[in-house]
């Protein structure tokens, strides 16, 4: 490889994206030549210039207002109801309160401690994912791709993690470790998104309370996206294992991944 | 709120960042990036599902700043790419002092600096700088900036290379 293809094809090195010969090829490159190591720092300070100190600007409050608005679907035509409303409305009303107000209420108290332990559930995501970062050695095992990473799990765990996605050259698989989501083990699969990490953790299902309003569709699966300190969450049932997405890449970027993540047939259950 | 309007929207501060990078003001940031939704939605029948959408969104968001903002304003910044020419590959040992150089000032460059510096540059080139920082694939910006793919990866090139040329001047 010559310096000049080695210049123009730094980036994407520095960002994964060749393909592995290319890779190697210019490592290799890399090692023998002091120019085009200088050249690489320099592309790589530009990059660390535009992701952390570029000004961002992101949509004021008025203007995401006025855009969901704007979006909102039409009102649909006047109905039979609208009609009638007026002369059914005081007879129906006092029905209603008396066949509502007990379960109304009931369902509120379920509602509310479901979106409790959501809540609880989102945080937690986070919270390991924090852990990661900091911690000294975040991975147990280095990737060299999912069958060497999920064999690794064997015996460690109480279960038997799904997971097909490979990692691609959009969200590489960085490899994996053992942690705990609430009370439970957790397969924890690390990819990344340029120089985000990305957390995976799968864990068993059971006991936990899952989203069922506010869900979002992501290749049939029922996927609940949140918020939190600046991470985007995403968690997600299928079968017997949770699942729970977690980084600051922002939402589309994860909902991506998921997406991938989700592709793969349902798992029949944790096989232990 | 249809599912797809639902998902567009959690692009706004992309589309808004880009927007106000290509139009250099708020106002006409956001009247792009309204402008781009209602397209967008009226458009919407035409978007694959499975695609980027964020990279959909971006290509009307660019047609829409290429189509009508551009015209009205008649923005000069606005063209083709920078006329850069393409660094002289060296491995001489004077390279390596203009890379140690060129690293020192470029660690001394500020928020505001490099903010000045993008924006000296023409709209394709901050465009396919400020796309790839949005993490889209080569094939996506493409897609978005209308040209082959094997042309992303030079013009990307030459685009970063026009940037530090002009962050040299900010960091002497």
């Amino acid at each position: 490889m010559s310096c000049e293809e080695v210049r123009l094809n730094l980036l994407d090195y520095q960002e994964g994206r060749l393909p592995l010969e290319a890779q190697n090829a210019l490592r290799l490159h890399l090692d023998g030549c002091p120019g085009c190591t200088r050249a690489g720092a320099v592309e790589q300070e530009l990059t660390r210039l535009l992701e952390h100190r570029l000004p961002q600007h992101p949509a004021s409050l008025a203007l995401k207002r006025r855009l969901a608005a704007r979006w909102s679907q039409p009102a649909a035509p006047p109905s039979w109801w609208h009609r009638w409303r007026a002369s059914l409305t005081p007879a129906l009303a006092a029905a209603a309160i008396v066949l509502l107000a007990a379960p109304v209420a009931y369902y509120e108290r379920a509602a509310s401690r479901t979106a409790r332990e959501q809540t609880a559930m989102v945080a937690e995501a986070v919270n390991d994912h924090l852990r990661l970062l900091a911690s000294p050695r975040p991975l147990d095992v280095e990737s060299g791709g999912l069958h060497q990473v999920k064999p690794w799990f064997g015996g460690r765990l109480d279960f038997a993690p799904v997971v097909a996605f490979e990692g691609d050259a959009d969200f590489p698989l960085k490899g994996g470790s053992v942690g705990y989501f609430r009370d439970r083990k957790a397969a924890v699969f690390v990819y990344a998104r340029r120089l985000h990490p990305i957390s995976l953790l799968v864990f068993r299902a059971e006991g936990l309370a899952w989203p069922t309003r506010g869900t979002t569709r992501i290749n049939g699966v029922d996927a609940s996206v949140a918020s939190e300190r600046g991470f985007n969450v995403i968690v997600w049932r299928r079968g017997e294992l949770g699942y729970a997405l977690v980084s600051d890449v922002d939402a589309g970027e994860l909902t991506a991944l998921a997406g991938r993540l989700t592709r793969s047939p349902e798992p029949k259950g944790p096989q232990s | 709120m249809s599912t797809l309007a639902n998902q567009a929207l959690a692009y706004v501060d992309a589309l808004h960042n880009l927007a106000r990078y290509l139009t250099g003001n708020e106002t006409d940031a956001e009247d792009l990036v309204q402008e781009t939704y209602a397209r967008a939605l009226r458009a919407e029948h035409q978007f694959a599902p499975g695609t980027n959408l964020k990279a959909w969104l971006f290509r009307i968001l660019r047609n829409t700043f290429l189509s009508s903002y551009r015209r009205q304003r008649n923005d000069p910044t606005v063209g083709g790419l920078d006329t850069v020419a393409a660094e002289p590959v060296s491995a001489a040992s004077s390279d390596w002092l203009l890379g140690d150089v060129e690293l020192d000032r470029l660690r001394k460059v500020v928020a505001d600096e490099i903010e000045a510096a993008l924006m000296t540059l023409s709209e394709e080139s901050r465009t396919v700088i400020l796309l790839d920082l949005e993490g889209l694939t080569e094939v996506e910006v493409a897609d978005v900036v209308g040209c082959a793919v094997g042309t992303v990866k030079s013009r990307l090139s030459r685009a970063r290379a026009a940037l530090r040329q002009k962050l040299k001047d900010y960091a002497r």
